[in-house]
């Protein structure tokens, strides 16, 4: 029997603030795993630490709270023991922009088949409100005593960068919308972000969502003709000026959907198959290394070479 | 007279083929029955600087220590000749180029300014003038010492006619130029040379036989004229065979057969050697069938070499992570995310010059303290240290049957000196080995929500991650479930249940593993050291008993849980004016555990920082001048 959104919750108490955006992606998430009847224990999630890093709590999936900034090599390194396993990496802005970003943009690089959700409020919500990378130059929000005078960084176009494969905007309160975002990120073979944009009533009182509301607009919606699929270098060549003009859009307007997805990168894990044959078939976590205590390798056959008869 | 030991020095600039004379030579001389220590001394540079290779050949023991004078100096260029001069023994041998005999000190513009200043002022004592010549001239006329000086040119000349390679490849060949030279002088066969020229270039005929061609060529030349005068006596190490490898090389044959599956690095000297090693081994079959892959990844930074090893180990996989200080440096906050989360990871720590980036190329133990104390917060973690290539290889295994056994993270140190170190090392006992994977399953009993921290047992089943149950896993303090409590009681019992497992591991792991006492009954001093003093201390300890003074040797291997009984017990037989710390630091870091363990408090030390290990003869010295109250703390600096 398929499950239901409602076999992924915990008994625990979801302790954000009321009206938080991290509950709608929460939910989001829950609906999406269950769609895609994903199998528990063969699936995690992935935080850092911030507000939106407690979410791994709330999911019932073998989760990790990991370090502040560090859910992506923790990720990448569950990913390339056992690529069997679904791994999301769900943080915040601060997690994934600020301290983290070496690693944003070197996973990137990788195209592992993993899904980022980025919970995107403009600020670090844990430690009380100050400025994140996402919050644009000169807003000053509540807990904030002068404008930010450091400029925003666009993830979209970071990522994009990068060599992420699937670039994504969403909104948290959108549910359905992120949840569809959420399947499609997961089952992207390849490196996935959704922007999600999070409203933040306690600290972010400018991006609230009466802000956002104003200015979303779904990228199909306003141009049924929108295709931000990629299957080749040409279809790159052709396409990539009038994505990147989208991903550049912000202000009175904020498009939302799927800006990228360019399904002719490989992702990592083929790429290691290809040096070394077998190993989506023997990859690192599953086979014994021992029989019965004794070492499958022996050393005296395989280093044969460095041995040195007298 | 046939010798029981030589030692010799062969010098050039860096990436001019030492490695390659190094190798060639510790195969030749091993395949012969002898007993090799090379030791690799180079600055942190590409090409250029000056580098050289320092070696013990010995007939009678495998060597474990270096030591000076030299009775070879073999120079491929004319800064070797002003830098090594001094290193000879007084009727040792100097081979160098006929083409450098003009060449002033002043032209040569690699060399250090401080190292310029030592041989300027060592010419102008000795009226001795400024170029190779001269320097030649003065040894000849005032030591017994024999220059051979052979013309590098005309040799290369004929193998660029007779291989036709040009004139810039045929430089790359200076190198069994001295392979030649130490060979005639010692009178090793042809064929052995000849084996390990083919070690070294695995089926690459051509530069195989240019090199043979050299080598024996130089062999011959000086045979005809000098004869073989340093030819050493027949082995008597009575062994079959050896394997013949750096430190670094064979921590990676320890990891492959103690099960590695995960290796994450970033580039660093002196640890990334090892995992080029793995990558080139990242295949694991057996009879010909691949049965399992190896995933060596290279990260971004140290951070998400740990992070990334952390994720990997989760998934039942032996993870480990190689570096060095500065490295390590990054890593200690996910050092206390494993501890924290019982989570079996091996960090493979090769220390080098600190503070800072240091001496990036130079040997140090001076991060003992920090891989104890690194990272904010009490967890429990292993530490341990290796002291010579047999130790390095069997405790690179123990290290992931700690890591797993007791759930935690071990800290394997090692050091520049053993990483580059090539040497002659005995055939592991494959029956000690020992497959140790303490709780983990892949097939766990309970379904569902698991208990991954059960507080009834300090030790807990381990289940792979993705193996049946859904486990929370966080940094945060935690109950049972993983998940996060602040509560006071789940507090306490959490943290002395992760600790208790120190306690466990200290009744469990013998002593063997932990401390090994060198010495019999009647010894009247005591050494103590850790990592690669092991080597030269043993050595000294012998040859302080042909002198008939009668010392005992403590090597200390686990630093985390510290064997503090045995230590102490070993300790109160001995007058405290008559225990000496060894070691490669300034603080005396290994005695400052002592104390913090045993509270004994140790007063005699022999320190060395400069980089360079502490070889045999000074060790000796330092020795005597403690135990006849000359001084109380010697700081030992020989070497270039
Ligand atoms: C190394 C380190 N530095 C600082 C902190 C303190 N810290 C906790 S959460 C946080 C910021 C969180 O912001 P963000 O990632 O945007 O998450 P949010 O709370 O907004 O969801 C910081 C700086 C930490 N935990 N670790
Ligand atoms: S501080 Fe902001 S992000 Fe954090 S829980 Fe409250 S509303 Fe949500
Ligand atoms: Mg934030």
């Amino acid at each position: 029997m398929a499950r239901n959104w409602s076999d992924y919750k915990t008994n625990s108490w979801v302790q954000w603030c009321p009206a938080c955006g991290n509950f709608g992606i929460l939910l989001a998430m829950q609906k999406a795993l269950a769609e895609l009847d994903l199998p528990p224990e063969k699936t995690s999630i992935v935080s850092g630490i911030g507000c939106s890093s407690r979410i791994p709590y709330y999911v019932k999936t073998s989760n990790i709270h990991t370090l502040h900034g560090r859910p992506i090599p923790v990720a990448e390194g569950i990913k390339l023991a056992n690529p069997e396993q679904t791994v999301i990496v769900a943080s915040g802005d601060g997690d994934l922009l600020g301290i983290g970003a070496g690693h944003f943009v070197a996973l990137g690089r990788r195209n592992m088949q993993i899904a980022i959700l980025l919970h995107d409020n403009a600020v670090y919500g844990l430690t009380k409100g100050q400025a994140a990378p996402t919050l644009p130059l000169w807003l000053k929000t509540k807990a904030l005593d002068a404008p930010n005078i450091q400029s925003q960084i666009n993830p979209l176009l970071l990522a994009f960068a990068s060599g992420y494969t699937f670039i994504a905007r969403a909104y948290a309160y959108h549910v359905d919308q992120l949840k569809d975002l959420i399947k499609l990120a997961i089952n992207h073979k390849g490196t996935a972000l959704i922007d999600i944009l999070q409203p933040c009533p306690t600290y972010n009182d400018i991006m609230s969502k009466e802000w956002y509301e104003k200015r979303i607009y779904y990228l199909t919606s306003a141009d049924p003709s929108w295709d931000p699929n990629i299957s080749s270098q040409e279809d790159f060549d052709m396409k990539a000026p009038k994505i990147l003009d989208k991903m550049t859009e912000w202000g009175e307007k904020i498009p939302l959907g799927i800006f990228y997805r360019n399904i002719s990168i490989e992702p990592l894990e083929t790429r290691i198959e290809k040096i070394l044959p077998g190993y989506l078939q023997y990859p690192p976590a599953k086979r014994p290394i021992d029989i019965k205590s004794k070492p499958i390798v022996h050393p005296f056959t395989e280093f044969k070479d460095r041995i040195v008869q007298t | 007279m046939l010798r029981k030991e030589i030692y010799f020095i062969l010098g050039g600039p860096q990436g001019a083929g030492l490695e390659t004379s190094s190798s060639v030579l510790t195969s030749a001389f091993t395949s012969e029955g002898y007993g090799v220590i090379s030791d690799r001394e180079y600055y942190s540079n590409i090409m250029g600087r000056h580098s050289y290779i320092h070696a013990t050949v010995s007939s009678i023991r495998i060597p474990r220590s270096l030591t000076y004078p030299v009775d070879i100096v073999g120079a491929m260029d004319a800064e070797t000749v002003f830098t090594h001069f001094n290193d000879l023994s007084k009727d040792g041998f100097i081979i160098y180029d006929s083409g450098t005999e003009n060449t002033k000190i002043q032209q040569v513009i690699s060399m250090e300014k401080e190292v310029y200043e030592r041989i300027m002022e060592f010419l102008n004592k000795n009226n001795i003038n400024q170029d190779i010549k001269s320097l030649v001239n003065y040894v000849e006329k005032n030591t017994k010492i024999t220059p051979i000086k052979l013309d590098y040119r005309g040799i290369l000349n004929t193998l660029r006619d007779k291989f036709s390679i040009n004139s810039v490849e045929a430089q790359k060949y200076k190198s069994s130029i001295l392979i030649g030279a130490v060979a005639g002088l010692t009178d090793i066969d042809s064929q052995s040379i000849a084996t390990g020229i083919e070690q070294r270039f695995k089926g690459k005929q051509k530069i195989i036989d240019a090199n043979k061609y050299i080598a024996d060529f130089v062999k011959e030349t000086i045979q005809k004229q000098f004869g073989s005068q340093l030819k050493l006596d027949h082995s008597s190490i009575n062994m079959d065979e050896f394997i013949v490898s750096s430190g670094n090389d064979i921590v990676g044959m320890g990891k492959i057969v103690g099960g590695v599956r995960y290796q994450s690095y970033y580039p660093i000297t002196p640890a990334a050697d090892e995992s080029v090693f793995l990558e080139a081994h990242q295949a694991i079959s057996v009879n010909g069938k691949p049965i399992s892959s190896i995933a060596v990844f290279q990260t971004e930074d140290e951070i998400a070499a740990i992070t990334s090893a952390i994720g990997s180990a989760l998934t039942g996989a032996r993870s480990a992570t190689a570096t060095s200080g500065p490295g390590y440096s990054l890593m200690v906050e996910g050092l206390g995310w494993a501890g924290h989360n019982e989570v079996p990871l091996v960090i493979t720590y090769y220390q080098r010059g600190g503070p800072s980036t240091g001496l990036p190329t130079r040997g140090s133990q001076s991060d003992l303290l920090f891989s104890l104390y690194s990272s904010h917060g009490e967890f429990p973690r292993i530490v341990i240290a290796s002291g010579d290539n047999m130790e390095a290889f069997y405790d690179s295994i123990d290290a992931f049957n700690f890591a797993e056994r007791y759930q935690l993270p071990v800290i394997h140190l090692l050091d520049k000196f053993l990483a580059n170190v090539i040497s002659t090392t005995p055939l592991p006992d494959f029956n000690q080995i020992k497959i140790d994977r303490g709780m983990l399953t892949f097939n766990p009993k309970v379904k569902g929500a698991y208990k991954r921290y059960d507080l009834s047992s300090p030790i807990n089943e381990r289940p792979a991650l993705g193996s049946g149950v859904v486990m929370w896993h966080t940094g945060d303090e935690h109950n049972e479930y993983g998940h996060i409590s602040e509560d006071p009681n789940n507090r306490r019992a959490m943290y002395e249940k992760r600790m208790k497992k120190l306690e466990i591991a200290d009744k469990e792991i013998p002593i063997e593993k932990r401390a090994i006492y060198y010495g019999d009954e009647n010894a009247d001093f005591l050494l103590i050291g850790w990592g690669f003093v092991k080597g030269v201390a043993l050595d000294a300890i012998e040859e302080l008993k042909a002198q008939g003074l009668n010392g005992a040797y403590l090597h200390l291997k686990m630093f985390i849980p510290f064997p503090s009984k045995y230590v102490k017990g070993i300790l109160d037989k001995f007058d405290n004016n008559r225990v000496i710390d060894v070691e490669h630091n300034i603080m005396g870091q290994a005695a400052q555990t002592i104390t913090t363990n045993t509270g004994y408090i140790i007063n005699k030390f022999i320190l060395k920082y400069t980089g360079r290990p502490i070889y045999r003869m000074e060790l000796v010295n330092a020795v005597k001048n403690i135990l006849n109250n000359k001084s109380d703390r010697e700081v030992l600096t020989y070497g270039e």
